[in-house]
């Protein structure tokens, strides 16, 4: 205030000196009328205030604003009523942290009691982490209730209902009430109909982030194609010839001999290609025939790679190709084989666990920081030479001489100090990654058996790993919220993923390589772009925190597996849920597409693979948008295992499906 | 207000030597502490749902404990559950019951066994999408399973469905069974029951029914006594079979074909006994006429079986002349001794002809097909003036060796003239194919 003095005092002499007498008149003016005012002396302000503070202290008046909101809203009209009632979340969970803020512990948490059960289906998560603020300072603390305040959460009303809302706080007086929905909601009302009761999506997405900047963050581009002249293409493509370098560095490779070779196998390839070719075309006639306005779906653009891809040797391209070739085409109705792998006798460590891609090597992680590997292949042969393995020690020279002379079944990789959490291997099966609860992610060479690198840069426990599809590159993601991208070259991070509010609980990458995709415990999926760093989409709707993510080989769609057994479909350029897939009572631990992206495979807490119909959701759609609802994912298959809770899926390039799990007793 | 009392806050207090605790300050401090105990298991589930478990654990606390730099708590990692005992004298001071362990007694006791290693195994869960029906996956809702509710659908008592079950699931079952002639009447009549009622959908599990009525039907062994009737049994299966040919045949176009061929192999093999063979052609009878113009069927074959018909017609009427005595006087021991002998010799005789008539059958089967009418019913009126020849040089045979055994018999049983006139009888139901009648009258 005496600041405001002195410098009123120097414009005023000011003033004088340049002699504007208007303005200094003015000016002494203003300086009367804003003289401050005593609040002591007024009788009449006093009071105001008083009565202002009291009402303040009413805690009355949320109890009953909010029981007599509730009460109206429950008694409006059906057509309008679903609109209401979306209000009625935001105001509760808003007025019972006012009183919290405003030191009223106790009718908060009476408060709370009376009427948490209407969101309880809806919001029992965000209620259950709400019901333990307990102090303002927890306010303060709990990042979740801190992004409540500070947000607005939008809703979508009707011009309708929105008057029959503002007509009511009117006509009741319900300041309380008012004061909340001002404060905190932000009414986007739209004229015409009321909105329909199946998009509750909003409902749920308009709680614990910023709404607004998720929209505008989705509306970057981003390019889902597939890699420019990847291998399918490439066989795909007419006459499915080699590149000329390629074609000529393998001349001058392979003699005359392997040359004639060479050519058969290409012939092979140009018949079988052109044969698909054939097939193709007829698929589309008959597709133009049957409905002359549905075009046939367009291939997957072709995006060029963002980042510098490692050579693939031309023998493992040779097997790629083959594999590619002998693939079983799966549908809906030619559902693939499933070869279960079951863990015994883990004594309940067992904490994750991978398939290599060929199904022949299986890793598991372990709770005593162990890395366990298996190799199928060997321990069929087991089986067949030696079943007394446990009693006779000089059974077979495969097995590998633990410290102790005594024969295992498995290579162990021993150098964590905390609890595995997860493991991947690389695409052709020679390393393998492990990320621990000791912050560090270690590299595995599978033909050495040995620790190569020991990568760290995280601050808190890694929960899980990924390596790219091309291999050389990995993600990871972490209790500290980031989401990190290695190269297998560099002990330090090449890019740091920041943004989630929540612990990062695991990471897929793109079929492109371009972008990654990470699931959160803050119940939304952000997607990447690895060269910039940026996130390019938020993904809300999830219920809660997500344990599972599958891209589709097209790039194009996205699934998504939570703790409460919901699955959901993403279309990643628009950043909007295709569909929920309902089905699972447990986790979804894993989710897997097959190789053409017809079928997705999700393996669950609950001891079942099911298996769901990709095509109908994903395609229909587009082909007939609004038609309603039939178009839902369907489940195919519910394959029961024997109290085996399903941890990690796999397809093979041939699409046969691998599954891991481990034998529980007390499921 | 919070749901940690502040009693409890004292009690800690206490227990880390701060007595004068204020009350003020354990009523401040009750909602911090639920807070951070809420925070601890937000923390705590985390952990559990990275171990891929669904039940949370002491080591998840402690995990949760070490992300938030705190000490983990020690002494809570043994699996048995933790037992809260009440402080005498206090009314809400629970302690936990930590009993001593004498040191001796752990160094002495023997070491407990190794845990078993890890292992994996392999296996199919699905094959094209079909789960394959093997211990290591789960049980599928077995067929048997529906039909037990069905059961329960008709009203049976629960003292039936057991053992019904037990049969029906495998005919092997079955075979355990065979010497227990009441139970296998009453299945056979539980069986008809199903079939007649039409609410049942019964099906499904017509395949599963099949097997064991055909074993009720051309079974070497009935029951092990020979009061038992169990020709009566025979029969039975016989209308059953037929029954469920001609309700199901329209739908299941190989189940009449199948259940013929089953038939025909009993009959057309010498080995088997003569109750078998009266099985096979009971059931074939039963089945009608038709059974033998099934195109499925080739035509030498069905002249065989023609031919073999009416001769084992005539071995049926045999065996129940072998029966008569039986049933009319029980005989003495040695008296079944010399029938068995009998039935040897007679068997014999019986694959004599059997090896003699077959050649001219198949020749007049490749002379039917030369001629080409390969319509069943224009070639009728032909095989039926052969089978008329047939059938007499097989009764000749026939009632050959029949002559002699009657003679064998005179000897021991008094109706010999009784079975010396019905020979006659006998030979000419041969040509006319109906024993039913005779026997009805002899019986």
């Amino acid at each position: 205030m005496e600041n405001m003095q002195a410098v009123n005092s120097f414009v005023a002499a000011y003033l004088k000196k340049k002699g504007f007498k208007e303005a200094e008149q003015l000016l002494e003016d203003l300086q009367k009328e804003s003289a401050p005012i005593d609040f002591h002396n007024d009788p009449d302000l006093a009071k105001f205030i008083h009565h202002f503070s009291q009402s303040e202290d009413d805690v009355a008046r949320y109890q009953d604003g909010y029981s007599k909101l509730r009460s109206w809203t429950y008694s409006s009209l059906d057509l309008y009523k679903h609109e209401l009632l979306r209000v009625l979340y935001p105001v509760f969970i808003h007025s019972f942290m006012d009183l919290v803020a405003k030191g009223h512990l106790q009718e908060a948490r009476t408060f709370f009691n009376a009427f948490h059960e209407d969101h309880e289906l809806m919001h029992s998560r965000d209620l259950q982490k709400l019901e333990g603020v307990l102090s303002q300072s927890h306010l303060e603390e709990m990042e979740f209730a801190r992004s409540l305040r500070q947000n607005k959460v939008n809703i979508k009303i009707c011009q309708y209902s929105y008057g029959l809302l503002l007509q009511y706080l009117h006509k009741t007086q319900s300041t309380a009430m008012l004061g909340v929905i001002n404060e905190h909601i932000n009414f986007q009302v739209t004229s015409g109909q009321p909105g329909s009761i199946s998009d509750d999506t909003e409902v749920v997405t308009l709680i614990g982030s910023c709404q607004d900047a998720a929209s505008l963050i989705n509306q970057k581009e981003i390019h889902w194609g597939l890699l420019e002249d990847s291998l399918e293409e490439r066989l795909e493509k007419e006459g499915g010839l080699l590149s000329d370098s390629e074609k000529a560095e393998a001349e001058n490779k392979e003699g005359d001999v392997d040359d004639s070779k060479k050519r058969s196998v290409e012939g092979g390839k140009q018949g079988a290609s052109t044969k698909k070719l054939k097939k193709d075309k007829a698929v589309n006639a008959t597709a133009k025939s049957a409905r002359p306005e549905a075009k046939p779906t367009p291939a997957a653009p072709r995006v060029k790679p963002e980042l510098t891809l490692p050579v693939m040797s031309t023998e493992v391209e040779q097997s790629i190709l083959e594999d590619l070739r002998n693939r079983v085409q799966l549908s809906s109705v030619a559902l693939p084989s499933v070869s279960f792998y079951t863990f015994l006798n883990t004594h309940n460590g067992l904490n994750c666990s991978s398939i290599s891609q060929d199904g022949s090597l299986v890793a598991g992680g372990f709770s005593d920081s162990s890395l366990k590997v298996w190799d199928m292949a060997k321990l069929g042969q087991q089986a067949g030479s030696s079943t007394l393995q446990g009693e006779n020690d000089s059974t077979s020279s495969e097995h590998v001489a633990g410290p102790n002379g005594v024969k295992r079944s498995y290579t162990l990789f021993q150098g964590h100090s905390g609890p595995v959490y997860s493991a991947t291997f690389s695409p052709l099966g020679d390393f393998i990654l492990s990320s621990s609860a000791d912050t560090t992610i270690r590299l595995w060479s599978t033909k050495l058996n040995a620790n190569l690198v020991c990568y760290k840069g995280h601050n808190y426990p890694v929960w899980d790993v990924q390596f790219s599809p091309v291999g050389h590159y990995f993600a990871s993601s972490s209790h500290d919220r980031t989401a990190r991208i290695w190269s297998m070259d560099r002990i330090q991070p090449l890019r740091i993923m920041a943004g989630h509010l929540s612990d990062v609980d695991c990471v897929q990458w793109h079929a492109n390589c371009n972008y990654i995709a990470t699931g959160s415990s803050d119940r939304t999926v952000r997607l990447w772009d690895v060269q910039s760093g940026e996130c390019v989409r938020i993904f809300i709707g999830h219920r809660s925190m997500i344990l599972s993510l599958a891209m589709s080989p097209d790039g194009r769609y996205m699934a998504s597996g939570d703790e409460d057994g919901t699955i959901m479909m993403w279309d990643l350029s628009s950043g909007q849920c295709v569909t929920p897939l309902m089905g699972h009572t447990s986790c979804v631990w894993s989710l897997a597409f097959s190789c053409e992206g017809t079928v997705l495979a999700s393996g669950s807490a609950d001891c079942t693979v099911k298996l769901w119909d990709v095509k109908t959701s994903t395609k229909a759609p587009k082909n007939e948008e609004k038609s309603g609802n039939p178009n839902r994912l369907r489940s195919l298959k519910t394959l029961a295992t024997k109290s085996s809770p399903v941890y990690s899926l796999r397809f093979s390039r041939r699409n046969l499906l691998f599954a891991a799990g481990v034998l529980s007793k007390n499921v | 207000m919070s749901n940690v009392p502040k009693e409890a806050i004292e009690v800690i207090a206490q227990s880390i030597g701060i007595t004068n605790l204020s009350p003020d300050v354990a009523l401040a401090l009750a909602p911090d502490v639920e807070y951070r105990v809420r925070e601890i298991m937000q923390e705590a589930i985390k952990c559990m749902r990275h171990s891929r478990r669904t039940v949370l654990t002491t080591d998840d606390v402690d995990s949760a404990l070490n992300l938030r730099n705190v000490e983990p708590i020690c002494g809570f990692a043994s699996r048995d559950a933790l037992r809260f005992k009440k402080a005498a004298g206090h009314k809400d001071l629970f302690y936990i019951d930590d009993k001593d362990v004498e040191f001796k007694e752990v160094l002495e006791s023997p070491l407990p066994k190794a845990p078993l290693d890890t292992s994996v195994t392999s296996h199919w869960l699905a094959i094209e999408g079909i789960q394959p029906a093997i211990p290591e996956n789960a049980s599928i809702e077995a067929p048997s399973d529906g039909k037990k509710a069905e059961y329960k659908e008709d009203g049976l008592s629960v003292d039936v469905k057991l053992p019904i079950k037990h049969v029906l699931s495998r005919e092997l079952q079955v075979a355990r069974n065979l010497n227990n002639f009441p139970l296998m009447f009453a299945l056979m009549r539980v069986a008809r029951s199903l079939l007649q009622n039409e609410h049942l959908h019964i099906e499904p599990y017509l395949h599963q029914l099949m097997p064991s009525i055909i074993t009720c039907l051309v079974a070497k062994r009935l029951g092990n006594k020979f009061t038992e009737n169990h020709w009566e049994l025979r029969n039975f299966a016989a209308k059953l079979v037929a029954s469920i040919c001609k309700r199901f045949g329209h739908v299941y176009h190989n189940l009449q074909p199948r259940v013929t061929r089953t038939l025909l192999h009993a009959f057309l093999d010498p080995t088997k006994t003569f109750p078998q063979h009266y099985g096979a052609i009971q059931g074939l009878a039963a089945l009608g006429p038709s059974v033998l113009l099934e195109p499925e069927i080739k035509r030498h074959e069905a002249w065989c079986v023609y031919g073999a018909l009416l001769r084992a017609a005539g071995l049926c009427m045999y065996d129940r002349l072998k029966m008569f005595p039986s049933l009319l006087a029980p005989p003495t021991r040695p008296v079944w001794k010399s029938n068995n002998k009998v039935a040897t010799n007679k068997r014999k005789a019986s694959t004599d002809t059997l090896m003699q008539q077959q050649p001219p059958a198949k020749k007049i089967a490749t002379e039917s097909a030369i001629g080409g009418s390969n319509i069943g019913v224009s070639s009728m009126s032909r095989p039926l003036s052969n089978d008329n020849m047939l059938g007499r040089e097989v009764g000749g045979r026939v009632s050959k060796t029949s002559t002699v055994l009657a003679q064998a018999w005179k000897e021991d049983t008094d109706p010999g003239n009784l079975l010396a006139s019905l020979f006659e009888l006998f030979g000419e139901s041969m040509l006319s194919f109906t024993p039913k009648p005779e026997l009805s009258f002899f019986l």
